[in-house]
């Protein structure tokens, strides 16, 4: 079971959440003019990574948000929680970063409190106004 | 329970009331008797009127609805209470209003009507979700025991405080748990997963009719 | 401290030799299909100058992870005539391999608990006996007196409202069938080569001419990629990208019992299915876990609801225990069928996305994806399972049959 750092309501179970697969995934600017290679890759193709994977979650039974995560997929060690919208965390060159694993956060049982502890998860700012981004763009 | 038998004294209003059926009313008997008195007690609170609101937080539709509600909470747990109506936090632009049954437009109140004026043409939401969700009430010293049984969120008095309120998932099913007292919760399921929470609660409730085995 | 000797090793069943510096074909994976490809390489082209390479022991992933059933009661004519050729290999392969792996042609069984999974179900039995595929609608009754142990009552949650049946279905052993294999392969000079990672690939332009392991550089004309799970991770070190998703799938066995269950039981609605292996203990199975995932584990509550769904179905089983839960990776397509065939590589051929059933077609892939390579163009069977698929919106898609899952 994962434990999610959801960025409004704090860490809770996986079973909270659904997963939207890969983020930063842009809808094509215009469609019509790709070749079927290049629909085939918007409409079928994905990332699959051994490690650390961009990745949409919405936060279903809790505040209904969607948020992007980047996740291991090996050890499942979560490494950051972000804005739809907003880039991809570079972990490499935060490390403050990587201090939001939500597996050994010290407040891994608690409830989301008021304050969910942003800044261990890269989040500048709460997200207000979220939706896939594939269906936006 | 609001099983009142119809007479010909009463209004249309409380005609219309005594027709309804609440979304746990079969199980009003097992819940009385599953109820141990002094230790946990289950009971439906029918019909309380609900108000679904969204609205950008910070806007000036939502400054306009806090205003006819007396207030809007601002993250996740909080609850804005005035007088006998409270807001509950869903989302970050998403509000749940709960009041008493009497505050629903078709008893008279003008709950509703306050809050759709207060949204006028704006991008938002005043949805009535009165019938969308029921409410039991849990009270006892064992009903932090009970919950556990079902629900993930840590409910230590510590952490979970009295008087807030959290969207989440007990007995596997979405519902919202709102810490109204030391030892009281109401929990809001959807009318549809009322039956089966309600059951599940007994269920869960059942142990402690027995003396602690020492 | 025991003074007695242990007892005689038995016979290995295959060497464990050191690689080679070159070889005509290397297969990329030691599980059921890379060993079944390299069985039809050397048997069927006469190719056995070829390595199977296995980054860990033989047939210790997917192949050691699955709940080994067999069945061929897919939808679209393309798949049934893969899946109904990997049946007919499945029922001759005990003999010519001299090796019986226990298959059980005990039957499987399809629930249907809504009227959409009724009509999806009619239909599918349609197309099958069309395919020469033996297939059966049951009623509930029917049902009954073939599972007795299932509950067909209407006042549960999903009742069941009848089943599909295929009768020449059924289960094997495969770690047994594993080892069928690898013993046929070596004693035709393949080399098994276990502990053997693939690190990257040599290139020469477009084309592949080399693999590089952690045990040195192997120099060869041909390359297939049989690693499941793993096939992304793979075909990004040869340059090109696969439209597959790595998924955690996990499954579990009770303790042993007695014959209880005489056939094969799958739910695509509630999401669980279930045989009784030989030795006693219940093997079942669940959906995948929704999110991508390499570590061979998932969450805890997708067994959780597994477990509902059996209980529910066989309420004789709410008094056994689980004896041991385990996840495996598999790699799922968008329209739940393989790919077989070519790669963007030139001599790189790649057999994944067989998601959740790559059990039951191990001996078709091997067969097709041999003739894949020894040919260089793809056999029958496997053509219309190609990469290119999903370019010319040909696809597959059997999330109706496969869809336990999916």
């Amino acid at each position: 079971m994962l434990l999610i750092p959801c960025p409004n309501c704090g860490p809770r179970d996986e079973t909270e959440f659904h997963y939207g697969g890969q983020a930063h995934v842009p809808y094509p600017e215009n469609p019509n003019e790709l070749t079927d290679t290049e629909w085939s890759r918007y409409l079928f193709y994905r990332e699959n990574p051994k490690g650390i994977f961009a990745e949409r979650w919405v936060h279903s039974t809790g505040c209904r948000q969607w948020f992007n995560m980047l996740r291991d997929t090996v050890s499942y060690d979560i490494q950051a929680v972000y804005p739809m919208g907003t880039r991809r965390p570079d972990l490499a060159a935060d490390p403050a970063v990587e201090a939001g694993t939500a597996s050994t956060a010290a407040d891994s049982t608690t409830t989301g409190t008021a304050a969910p502890s942003l800044s261990a998860t890269s989040l500048a700012a709460s997200p207000t106004r979220t939706a896939p981004e594939g269906a936006t763009k | 329970m609001a099983e009142t038998a119809a007479s010909p004294t009463q209004s249309s209003a409380e005609q219309n009331l005594s027709a309804r059926v609440s979304p746990a009313r079969q199980l009003a008997e097992a819940f009385t008797a599953g109820s141990l008195a002094g230790t946990v007690e289950l009971s439906e609170l029918p019909f309380l009127t609900m108000v679904g609101l969204r609205a950008d937080a910070g806007s000036e539709t939502a400054q306009r609805l806090a205003a006819a509600t007396g207030g809007l909470p601002a993250a996740s747990g909080a609850v804005a209470t005035t007088g006998d109506t409270s807001v509950l936090w869903l989302g970050p632009s998403e509000f749940l209003v709960v009041a008493p049954t009497e505050a629903h437009e078709s008893l008279g109140g003008d709950l509703i009507p306050a809050l759709r004026e207060a949204l006028g043409n704006d991008a938002g939401q005043v949805v009535d979700l009165s019938a969308n969700r029921t409410t039991f009430e849990l009270v006892g010293p064992r009903v932090r025991a009970v919950l556990e049984k079902g629900c993930s969120l840590d409910l230590h008095p510590r952490v979970f405080k009295t008087g807030t309120a959290f969207s989440t998932e007990i007995a596997n099913i979405p519902a919202i748990l709102w810490k109204t007292g030391e030892d009281s919760f109401r929990i809001f399921p959807r009318a549809s997963f009322a039956e089966f929470l309600g059951r599940w609660l007994l269920d869960a409730m059942r142990e402690y009719a027995s003396p602690e085995v020492p | 401290m025991s003074t007695q000797h242990l007892p005689e090793h038995p016979d290995f069943l295959w060497r464990n030799p050191e690689p080679k510096s070159s070889y005509d074909a290397v297969i990329v994976g030691g599980g059921g299909h890379g060993l079944a490809t390299a069985y039809f390489l050397a048997k069927n082209h006469g190719m056995t100058n070829i390595a199977v390479l296995e980054k860990g022991w033989l047939a210790g992933g997917n192949m050691a992870r699955n709940t080994t059933i067999i069945r061929s009661n897919y939808l679209w004519d393309e798949s049934a005539a893969i899946y109904e050729h990997a049946l007919k290999l499945w029922e001759i392969l005990p003999e010519e391999l001299e090796y019986d792996f226990l298959f059980s042609q005990r039957g499987v069984m399809n629930l249907a608990h809504t009227l959409g999974d009724v009509r999806e179900s009619i239909r599918r039995v349609g197309a099958n006996k069309l395919n020469g595929v033996d297939a059966e609608w049951l009623d509930p009754q029917q049902v009954k007196e073939l599972c007795p142990i299932l509950n067909i009552r209407d006042n549960i949650r999903y009742p069941v409202m009848g089943a599909t049946y295929q009768p020449r279905a059924g289960i094997a052993k495969h770690d047994h069938v594993a080892w069928a294999f690898a013993r046929k392969c070596d004693e035709m000079g393949v080399d098994i080569i276990q502990n053997c990672e693939v690190t990257g690939f040599l290139k020469d332009g477009d084309r592949v001419v080399g693999v590089k392991t952690n045990r040195g550089t192997i120099n060869t004309e041909k390359v297939g990629l049989c690693a499941a799970g793993h096939s992304s991770v793979l075909a990004e070190m040869a340059g090109f990208q696969l439209p597959i998703q790595s998924h955690p799938l996990q499954a579990l066995v009770s303790e042993l019992h007695e014959p209880v269950h005489p056939t094969v039981v799958m739910s695509n609605h509630v999401h669980v299915y279930v045989s009784q292996a030989h030795k006693g203990e219940l093997v079942m199975g669940a959906g995948v876990d929704s999110y991508n995932g390499y570590g061979q584990r998932g969450s805890f509550h997708v067994i959780e609801q597994q477990m509902a769904a059996a209980v529910e179905l066989f309420p004789i089983f709410a008094r056994a225990h689980v004896l041991r839960t385990w996840g495996g990776i598999v790699d799922t397509t968008l329209d739940a069928s393989p790919i077989v065939g070519l790669t963007p590589v030139e001599n790189m051929f790649v057999n994944c996305g067989w998601g959740t059933g790559g059990f039951k077609g191990t001996p078709a892939a091997g067969m097709t994806f041999a003739h894949t390579i020894a040919t260089g163009t793809p056999h029958r069977l496997n053509k219309p399972f190609s990469l290119e698929r999903f370019e010319t919106g040909a696809l597959i898609d059997e999330h109706g049959a496969a869809a336990v899952a999916h």
